[in-house]
């Protein structure tokens, strides 16, 4: 269990460390200027990139040391899952699937316009959260679309993203 | 006298109570949703201020956090789950209330706590704020660099988690926060060519998607909640049951008050301290966990004065103490209010209007919140799934209100991701929020310094007020780390035993 935990640790250290390297690199495109002060546009960012590496080093080692890389902090064998989890989806790929359909909102927005995207996302969402697919949940995404297009455009006069179709 | 005024001109001139009521709906409706806690009811919100004037924006978040309050001990007591993180504390005796057929006595005593806390809390916060404030006046731009330290290693040492992982999460928020064009020599950083880079990234697009975007990610899948199948009335508390609350409702202001003012401290930890404190001074200790009244009145008071008194360190110094303060912070920026005196002396009807739109919501409270608890138990049994649609609807479209950008829900639906990723791996998110926010007083006033002293870093050593402070954070990180050791040797050695 400390070493699984000691994993997930070396994984956040090494992601700490990957962002320092990165905003480092990007320091690099920042152009001079005559207007700049002694410190510049790239003096803070410089040290925000040193310090985030040391914290980045502090915790990949501290991870290493509580036995990130033992043979124990591997997968852990697989087990007979019970019946009741036959349809069960980790939680990371789930979230991400979740997080998918926002993205697919904003790709599909400035096509298809608001009404059917918001009224796409509430279906889908909906059933992928696990609601029947019957008629209700048909009805409760084209009244809840409906509803809102009718708050944020017609009573609050907000502009939102038109399509092809509104 | 001349404050008088401003008052009853706000409260009779201005559409204030109007703000102040949709505000405690939409915090009593959002509260009682479990997993929406008070910061994320609040960040849904934040969209729509942007359109509105300062003092009426201002007014409406914080009464959203007053509503939250009080929303979250409905399901607390009705299905024991806490609408919002606060109300865990009230789920101990609230629940047993219910299962004894006295679910509406319990909602009764959460509601009358609550306006009690929020009124002590609100009279704490008028008394001590402004006096607070003019501290600041002596601050100067090395004193301003140090308070951001403070607040940035405050917070990164007092949530919960590792404190290295709080620094980096405060270090990254910074990152963040030098987005967009050098307000200093003009030149752009970190944009990749976006236009819509130029201007930063907008600390609201932060705060909506790690709190909401990454709280529905990680709901997502998660099995509904129980029903509340019976009908509920709120019954308000008798006069001698009013009178036997008073000893856990004044522990609940004193340890409200003592928690708002400490950052990091939270309508949590002072729910729970109130509980512990309040059935160690009662008549009938052994009532509690077996449904006492008092053990509902102690943590529902308490949590309702933080939510009051967490404004005080916000308004003072613009630090915030709380994800909700740090919610209300972006409230503040967003409309160009910078907290401290001057926030006093060129925004005073803002300040006002805060205390004026508090005062009303408190009262409100009461019928406000009778009237709304069907609606409450409505929406609790409404199917997850469908609430999580549109959950994610509301934010989508409320984000593209701010700017009309599609580039904005991305960067929000990207920060939920990240939201997501730090929950996982047990980084906490309100240093990460605090330093996009508190990013460019503290680069700024580091730069203003340096240019002050011709780039000498000795002028941090001769303000007293930066040494001061600059030592208080070094204590701080010191004590954080000596507690992280402590617990870390105690684990192996539970482990060497076992």
């Amino acid at each position: 269990m400390r070493e699984q935990a000691a994993l997930k640790d070396l994984a956040g250290g090494i992601a700490v460390l990957a962002i320092a390297g990165a905003y480092y690199w990007a320091i690099g495109d920042i152009a001079d200027s005559t207007l700049s002060d002694d410190v510049g546009a790239t003096g803070l960012p410089r040290i925000l990139a040193y310090v985030l590496a040391g914290f980045g080093l502090i915790l990949t080692a501290r991870a290493v040391m509580a036995g990130a890389l033992s043979p124990a902090a591997g997968p852990a064998p697989s087990a007979p899952a019970p019946a009741e989890d036959d349809d069960h989806v980790s939680p990371v790929p789930r979230a991400l699937g979740f997080l998918a359909f926002g993205v697919a909102y904003v790709v599909l927005v400035p096509i298809i316009g608001y009404l059917p995207s918001i009224a796409l996302l509430i279906g889908s969402v909906a059933l992928y959260e696990g609601a029947p697919r019957n008629w209700k949940t048909l009805v409760i995404a084209i009244g809840g679309a409906t509803a809102f297009w009718g708050i944020f455009v017609k009573i609050l006069g907000v502009h939102q993203p038109s399509g092809w179709f509104f | 006298m001349h404050s008088l005024g401003i008052a009853f001109d706000l409260l009779f001139g201005s559409p204030i109570i109007f703000y102040s009521i949709i505000g405690l709906t939409w915090g009593i409706v959002g509260g009682s949703l479990p997993g929406i806690s008070a910061s994320i009811t609040m960040a849904l919100l934040l969209p729509f201020t942007y359109g509105m004037a300062p003092v009426q924006a201002i007014v409406m978040l914080a009464c959203t956090y007053i509503g939250a309050e009080y929303g979250g001990s409905i399901p607390a007591i009705l299905i024991r789950t806490p609408g919002t993180n606060s109300a865990a504390a009230t789920v101990i005796d609230g629940y047993e209330m219910k299962k004894q057929g006295r679910a509406g006595e319990a909602l009764g005593i959460s509601l009358w706590s609550g306006v009690i806390g929020s009124l002590f809390g609100l009279v704490m916060l008028i008394v001590m704020t402004e006096p607070l404030s003019w501290v600041a006046l002596a601050f100067k731009p090395t004193s301003y660099f140090a308070l951001g330290i403070l607040g940035l290693s405050v917070i990164a040492s007092m949530t919960n988690g590792s404190l290295l992982k709080g620094l980096a999460a405060a270090v990254v928020g910074l990152m963040i926060s030098t987005i967009g064009t050098d307000p200093i020599s003009g030149v752009t950083r970190f944009t990749f060519g976006s236009p819509e880079l130029l201007g930063g990234v907008e600390p609201v697009l932060i705060m909506i998607g790690v709190f909401a975007v990454s709280e529905l990610m990680m709901q997502s899948g998660s099995k509904g909640l129980g029903s509340i199948g019976e009908q509920v009335r709120v019954r308000l508390p008798s006069l001698s049951m009013m009178n036997k609350l008073k000893r856990s409702q004044f522990i609940g202001c004193i340890l409200g008050t003592f928690e708002g003012l400490t950052p990091g401290g939270g309508g949590s930890i002072a729910a729970f301290l109130s509980y512990n404190e309040a059935k160690r001074w009662s008549k009938e200790p052994e009532k509690f966990g077996k449904g006492s009244e008092e053990g509902v009145a102690a943590p529902e008071t308490a949590n309702n004065t933080v939510a009051s008194a967490a404004l005080i360190p916000l308004l003072s110094f613009g630090i915030p103490s709380s994800n909700s303060t740090a919610v209300l912070l972006g409230g503040l920026l967003i409309h160009g209010l910078l907290p401290g005196p001057r926030l006093f002396e060129q925004n005073a009807d803002v300040v006002i209007g805060l205390y004026v739109g508090s005062f009303i919501a408190t009262l409100a409270q009461i019928v406000v919140g009778i009237l709304l608890l069907p609606i409450c138990v409505w929406l609790v049994n409404r199917p997850r799934a469908y609430l999580a649609g549109f959950i994610l609807a509301l934010i989508l479209s409320g984000i593209f209100t701010l700017n009309t950008s599609i580039s904005d829900l991305g960067i929000a639906l990207g920060m939920g991701l990240v939201g997501y990723m730090m929950r996982r791996a047990g980084y906490p998110f309100l240093p990460l929020i605090l330093g996009v926010v508190l990013g460019h007083m503290v680069e700024s006033s580091y730069r203003r310094s340096l240019l002050l002293s011709g780039g000498e870093y000795s002028i941090f050593l001769e303000d007293p007020i930066a040494i001061g402070l600059l030592l208080a954070s070094a204590v701080f990180v010191t004590l954080s780390l000596v507690r992280e050791f402590r617990d870390a040797r105690n684990a192996k050695l539970k482990d060497a035993h076992a």
